[in-house]
């Protein structure tokens, strides 16, 4: 439940957890999500995929495919309409068309009415290819003699990124020589020989955290239809809608008023449903005439979508004997696949924005290989760079004989300390998370987990407490909003945002708790790209901090445009009137009212009196409102496997103000899941020549819910300066600490240090000296 | 391809559907049936997103051929409920109920097949610990809740239910 740190305001509606508006219809199975939709004269995409990391297309040879009954059509890059082209740009490069760039990227597409029909064609295109030499390490990569994983990159297209996070800092193209090092950026402050010098205790170490996938239970779903009118509609499982469609129109030229993107309910996004081949399906449509459905497999979707990057982090930390930081150095290279777009900014931000230090050196490389480029996965990039920083307070500390939330608390960052980049922090709640994992049982119980029975092979079981930080900065875009009466008095609430996280029903919140009626009343819609007011993509946990203001200023401006109709009507001023559930009366009298459907009424029906009731709310937002988190988990360690099993976890983090404390909790169990994916047995395992080696769910392992217990969450409340009500970002900072924090309670349980994520059995009983090479 | 026609019972409905060989009891509901709450999520039987319950027992649907399924009874989670309209009169299946009041529900994807195997491990278990549910609903993903209100779901159903 919600702990109360500042006194909390209390409200009406805000801040009292509700169910969600949507749920009926997913548990009744009526939601439709966008592979659950049906066009009339539909063909079915189905993508004939690069069997190599790196390779020249030598021939296309798709006459076989064609004739099988019921395809209509085999599509390649020579045939999609003129369309802008970047090659370093994969936004822009929608089918390979002379080099391929890594296993499994898209080379033709067959269209046939029937999605079986498709795929068996897909399979009679032959491709000739010529291999290349594949560049798959990211470290070799930045070799001088290093071969190239493609020609070099020019013109980095970086909005995407921008939308994940708002950071004030340019990073540097890299020019001159040919080289995989696409970009990279340093961040440097006071003296790092000094602070080394200063220290009683210096840690270094070198961590590595695999390449994961978001791994939404959704695959990508496109459809998109192009009319006889040059009318380009796109529906798609998207958490951008107007970012796809600014792009598709700049790709396919196309002027936005052409182009209608509506985001279907997206079955899971976590960053990797921003843009993907919408452009290409729409450019699909336009060759055909005719609406085309790409429905990904779950397969192709971890092959060919947007995964998160592996990253190898080294880091030399130094500390005095009295817990104060007093240098930190790190190198962060970031496997960014085969094109630019790797987090290695938020990387840099991240690893040394958790604590107060002096001296600073901080180097962030984002480096070529014949991957699949890496897209956002919640908190893009802090999760690798989290895990380096984390282990290493922690290993300090116990050099130090110091107690690790101690150390954590004494350097924590507060409101007007820097960042890496010099921007202070605005109001930020870390020591208040520290404080509320103190209070936990797993926390105060630690030294008893040691006391634990034998287990059954007489083994005294090695058991262990973690804990670590994680932390986000969160995006920044500006929102709108509108708020209107209906007739029947009645509140629609129409917003541009993709609700990937229960925005929606916040919204309803919002909009109920100004106007003083009960949620009922509200309605909320997701408008598309035409009809919507606009709103930044949803991504980088800004919906309710940005959205959420737009849609309370629209409300304040609706109920000042009803408040001004009932004091015509009532023949008083507006400020002498007040609103509870959608009836106005004059303050402190019983019989002088209107009800709010008179109102709707008088301002909408034939020869009304009055306008429509319909408030506006337009904002940009340009100061963050950053998020923390504590994680902690108590484990077992098998002495004889090195299975770590979680035992207990439990999450505080600072949302602010929770507007709807229900989904807050929701938002930060499933997002400490994913981190402890990525902890415990998440990586995409590619082999020399850069193919993927466990496209599927089998062998690619999800947390299930054998490895999970309850996880307990704790919401902590430090008011944002600018949040409605003093909300701030929350979806994204949950990810974050998991490793770290599963590194920490093994090396408690079982004191052994495993610097490689995901800490698998394996990686754990190497660290006990029990494998060797 | 040469369809043969195969009956299925589905939600109490009799259906006598021309099948291709290749087509699965998922592909079938889903665009022969146009019932299209069930979801792929894998099409490999890894994610549990198609669970469906054919003659009493719980089903990946993803990997059944329609041809397999001829002659069985199939539940559906549009058949869960008697009446299925949206939640306010209290008609949903208390599974169904639990899972919106617990706050279960995020993007909501994997919800059919984790309702369908929470209803079949409580028709089998009315009175489960915390560890039958984690050890029933193993077969399902969900990539948003960290499924622990999905537990606290189906404990509230089992309570609901007796
Ligand atoms: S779709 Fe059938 S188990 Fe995943
Ligand atoms: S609610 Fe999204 S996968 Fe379970």
């Amino acid at each position: 439940m919600a702990k109360e740190t500042i006194t909390r305001q209390e409200y009406r509606v805000v801040g009292k957890a509700v169910t969600r508006i949507d749920a009926a219809g997913k548990v009744t199975g009526k939601t439709v999500y966008a592979d659950d939709m049906h066009l009339p004269r539909l063909l079915h995409a189905k993508l004939v995929m690069a069997p190599y990391a790196h390779a020249r297309i030598k021939s296309i040879d798709s006459a076989k495919a064609r004739r099988l009954p019921g395809v209509e059509a085999v599509v390649t890059a020579a045939d999609l309409p003129p369309h802008r082209k970047n090659p370093s740009n994969r936004r822009e490069v929608l089918l390979a068309e002379d080099e391929v760039l890594f296993y499994g990227q898209p080379v033709a597409a067959v269209l046939a009415s029937d999605p079986h029909v498709a795929e068996e064609a897909r399979d009679l295109v032959r491709v000739e290819y010529e291999e290349l030499p594949p560049v798959v390490d990211p470290v070799a990569a930045m070799a001088e003699d290093s071969p190239l994983a493609r020609s070099p990159v020019s013109e980095v297209d970086r909005t995407e990124e921008k939308g994940h996070i708002a950071t004030g800092v340019e990073q540097r193209e890299e020019q001159g020589k040919p080289s995989n090092i696409a970009s990279e950026m340093s961040f440097k402050r006071g003296d790092l020989e000094e602070g080394f010098a200063g220290a009683d205790a210096v840690v270094e170490g070198t961590w590595w955290s695999g390449m994961v996938h978001q791994s939404y239970i959704e695959p990508h779903v496109t459809i998109a239809d192009y009319d006889a009118t040059g009318e380009l509609s796109i529906w798609t499982s998207t958490q951008a809608p107007f970012y796809i469609r600014d792009e598709v129109s700049e790709i396919l030229e196309i002027p936005e008023t052409k182009v209608r993107v509506t985001a279907t309910e997206v079955g899971g996004g976590f960053g990797g449903k921003i843009f993907l081949y919408e452009t290409l399906v729409a450019a699909l449509a336009m060759v055909v005439r005719r609406p085309v459905k790409l429905t990904m497999s779950r397969k192709e979707d971890i092959l060919a979508a947007t995964p998160a990057p592996q990253a190898v982090v080294e880091l030399k930390t130094g500390m005095k004997a009295d817990g104060t930081l007093t240098a930190l150095q790190a190198r962060l290279i970031y496997d960014s696949g085969a094109f630019p777009g790797a987090p290695m900014l938020p990387g840099c931000l991240i690893i040394g924005g958790y604590y107060k230090c002096a001296n600073l050196g901080i180097q962030g490389y984002e480096v070529l290989t014949n991957k699949v480029s890496v897209g956002a996965l919640r908190a893009p990039g802090a999760h690798n760079a989290t895990f380096a920083i984390e282990s290493a307070v922690d290993m300090m500390a116990r050099k130090l004989g110091l107690d690790p939330l101690e150390v954590r608390l004494k350097n924590a960052v507060e409101k007007g300390d820097p960042l890496p980049s010099g921007q202070p922090y605005p109001a930020i709640g870390l020591k208040e998370c520290l404080q509320a994992i103190s209070e936990t049982a797993v926390w105060n119980e630690r030294r008893d987990s040691r006391k634990h029975p034998n287990r059954p092979d007489g083994h005294p079981p090695a058991r262990g407490v973690g804990l670590a930080v994680g932390g986000w900065l969160g995006g920044l875009q500006p929102a709108s909003a509108t708020v209107g009466l209906n007739g029947d008095g009645t509140i629609n609430v129409i917003v541009g945002a993709a609700d990937i996280t229960g925005t929606n029903t916040s919204f309803a919140q919002i909009a109920a708790e100004e106007l003083n009626v009960p949620m009922s009343m509200v309605n909320v819609t997701t408008g598309d790209t035409k009809t919507a007011p606009y709103a930044g993509m949803s991504a980088g946990s800004k919906t309710t901090f940005t959205v959420g203001r737009a849609v309370k200023l629209a409300a304040d401006e609706a109920r000042r445009q009803i408040l001004e109709i009932a004091g015509h009507r009532l023949e008083t001023a507006p400020d002498d009137l007040e609103m509870k559930d959608g009836v106005v009366r004059i303050k402190g009298s019983t019989d002088k009212t209107l009800t709010f459907g008179r109102i709707g009424h008088m301002s909408t029906g034939f020869a009304a009196r009055y306008a429509p009731v319909v408030g506006t709310g337009t904002i940009t937002a340009r100061r963050q409102a950053p998020g923390f988190t504590v994680q902690i988990a108590e484990v077992e360690v098998d002495p004889d496997t090195g299975e770590v099993t979680l035992l207990r976890y439990a999450i505080a983090q600072d949302a602010g103000f929770a507007i709807n404390p229900l989904s807050v909790e929701g938002q930060m169990q499933g997002g400490a899941s994913q981190g402890l994916g990525i902890a415990l047995s998440e990586e995409m395992v590619y082999d020399d020549k850069g193919r993927l080696l466990n496209p599927n769910f089998l062998d690619y392992r999800l947390p299930t819910t054998r490895d999970l217990p309850p996880i307990e969450a704790i919401i902590v409340e430090v008011p944002s300066e600018d949040g409605p009500y003093g909300a701030r970002i929350v979806g994204e900072p949950s990810i974050v600490a998991g490793a770290a924090v599963i590194a920490n309670a093994v090396a408690d349980a079982a004191g052994v240090r495993v610097y490689d994520a995901p800490i698998t059995p394996e990686r754990v009983l190497r660290a006990m000296g029990k494998i060797k090479e | 391809m040469s369809k043969q026609i195969i009956t299925l019972n589905v939600n109490g409905e009799r259906q006598e559907i021309a099948v291709e060989p290749r087509w699965t009891l998922l592909y079938t509901v889903r665009e022969a049936l146009r019932l299209t709450g069930s979801k792929e999520g894998c099409g490999t039987g890894d994610c549990g997103a198609c669970s469906m319950i054919v003659d009493g027992r719980l089903v990946t649907s993803c990997l059944m051929l329609a041809a397999q399924a001829d002659g069985t009874e199939v539940t559906t989670i549009e058949g869960l409920a008697p009446s299925p309209v949206a939640g306010a009169d209290g008609r949903l299946h208390p599974v169904q109920q639990a899972f919106i009041d617990t706050g279960a529900v995020q993007c909501g994807f994997c919800i059919p097949g984790m309702i369908m195997a929470a209803k079949t491990l409580l028709d089998a278990n009315p009175n489960p610990t915390l560890d039958d549910v984690r050890l029933g609903l193993a077969g399902n993903l969900c990539r948003c809740t960290g499924y622990t209100k999905i537990y606290e779901a189906v404990l509230s159903a089992a309570d609901r239910m007796r």
